[in-house]
């Protein structure tokens, strides 16, 4: 099994814009061997690597999925979209998009916490994946949003989440669906990075998880998250 | 809609609640008539009141675009609340009382004030809300398996088991009620999470809905009225004795503190 070419067919998929079929039919991966592809995956893209986002943080997911540990992925500079900004629908297969909360971390300490919409994108048809698929393509990663950065202290446990499309609410939730507080996003993220040799760099964002449901995303609409008490992020999904 | 037709519907309804064995739905009996499953509702309160019950309040079901989506229906409903169905905050519940629980986390207005205009605004809602409590509602259906459509759950009383009150009120003004976050908790999980916006967008507004309804209904909500808004999250089975604790930002903590075994 040649992981440089399973790498290669995920990142043709996202260049080509075109899903594929789920590694895991054709080979046996092991988690290591879909980690390994993430790296190469993540290098292929020759981009400055900003930070990393966890996945499958919520007990829905998790139960969904059959799967109870936390994945993580890495974010790129390329992936980054301005706080009411704009996005190109060129660059997506099946986009969908959820709420979150991001840290960011400075010499490993909490300097800051942000609301966050991710825009997540696998590249397999579908959006249909298993744990070692999901983890190869990079844990759908595919784009992101920071609102205003807040206060290191502000608390974040069970902070309502409404999520609004165009003006109309989305999806609602609360931000404790986020491993119980998304505080525990920290200590994780630190912990699966070791765990995968993956190095985080001295400043590096955390995308600590969805805290709904990921809604599909339409050319033309406007998206936009609050957290209570932490404040708002939007882009709009060009038409 | 015949009195015979709304008597048979009630008397399964208050057989199954009796004894505790699901019966099938109504919907043979009233079909989709609104008007007369609110009638049947109407009956078992009545009935209850004569053996010597008192109204507490309402309850309002059917608030989120899921569950309104799933039973084809584009408005909530209510149901009525008594006061044995009332508990406090961590007092035991006896799961004997219900038949199929489930559980669900919302905000409890109480109100100061009648609220008795048929256009009801949010404003009146608020002027009339004495103070607000988290609450966790439990909620049952005499229909076996849930197998419900707007017409029985309605004339089952909005599917209304009992609910658990927080003990120290909010005022309204204390909390941004359409953002304010909800988890509730069993054994250490989260097992249901949503937000204030769940409820047709704000729970206030789902009162304001209620009071419109109930006054053109010619009882409308009084002083002293608790109304239980709406769902902030999915609904979760109760498949024991335990406990579910509900966290509402904002407005605190209330534990539903279930003991023996379900009907």
């Amino acid at each position: 099994m040649n992981l440089e070419a399973l790498a290669r067919t995920l990142a043709d998929a996202a260049a080509d814009r075109s899903a594929v079929p789920q590694l895991s039919r054709e080979y046996d991966l092991d988690l290591a061997d879909a980690y390994a592809v993430q790296r190469l995956v993540v290098d292929a893209r020759k981009r400055a690597r900003t930070g990393v986002k966890l996945g499958l943080t919520s007990r829905a997911k998790a139960v969904q999925m059959g799967v109870f540990d936390v994945i993580i992925g890495e974010l790129t500079e390329d992936m980054a979209v301005a706080d009411g900004g704009r996005l190109d629908p060129g660059r997506f297969i099946h986009p969908r998009v959820e709420p979150e909360i991001a840290f960011l971390l400075r010499g490993g300490e909490v300097a800051a916490v942000a609301p966050a919409l991710e825009i997540i994108d696998s590249r397999y048809r579908d959006f249909r994946f298993n744990l070692v698929d999901v983890v190869a393509d990079n844990t759908s990663a595919a784009a992101y949003v920071l609102g205003p950065w807040r206060a290191a202290d502000t608390d974040t446990a069970n902070r309502g989440v409404v999520m609004e499309i165009d003006g109309r609410v989305a999806e609602t939730g609360s931000t404790a669906a986020i491993l119980g507080d998304p505080w525990r996003a920290v200590e994780t993220a630190a912990r699966l990075a070791r765990a995968t040799g993956l190095h985080l760099p001295d400043e590096t964002v955390v995308l600590a998880g969805a805290a709904t449901a990921a809604a599909p995303l339409t050319p033309g609409s406007t998206v936009e998250a609050r957290v209570s008490t932490l404040g708002r992020v939007s882009f709009t999904f060009d038409a | 809609m015949s009195d015979d037709v709304i008597t048979r519907a009630a008397e399964r309804l208050r057989t199954a609640q009796r004894t505790k064995v699901a019966c099938a739905p109504v919907r043979d009996l009233i079909g989709d008539d609104l008007d007369a499953a609110y009638a049947v509702q109407a009956a078992l309160t009545g009935a209850l009141i004569t053996d010597g019950e008192r109204v507490v309040g309402h309850k309002i079901g059917l608030t989120s675009a899921a569950v309104q989506r799933q039973l084809g229906v584009d408005r909530p409903d209510f149901g009525t609340l008594t006061a044995s169905m009332a508990y406090a905050d961590g007092e035991p519940v006896p799961l004997g009382r219900f038949l199929q629980p489930r559980v669900e986390a919302e905000v409890a207005f109480v109100l100061g004030r009648d609220l008795d205009t048929e256009r009801c605004t949010v404003a009146d809602v608020l002027r009339a809300t004495e103070f607000l409590l988290p609450a966790v509602e439990i909620v049952d259906s005499r229909i076996a398996d849930w197998d419900i459509t707007l017409t029985d759950t309605v004339a089952d009383n909005g599917s209304s088991g009992a609910f658990v009150l927080g003990t120290t009120p909010v005022r309204p003004g204390e909390a941004v009620l359409s953002d304010i976050g909800m988890v509730l908790e069993h054994r250490g999980e989260a097992v249901s999470t949503g937000a204030g916006a769940a409820c047709l967008g704000s729970p206030v507004t789902a009162v304001a809905w209620l009071a419109g309804e109930l006054a053109r209904r010619g009882q409308p909500l009084r002083a002293g009225h608790v109304v239980l808004s709406g769902a902030l999250g999915p609904v979760v089975p109760v498949s024991g004795a335990g406990v579910h604790r509900a966290r509402l930002e904002s407005l605190g903590d209330v534990r539903a503190v279930f003991e023996g075994a379900a009907a």
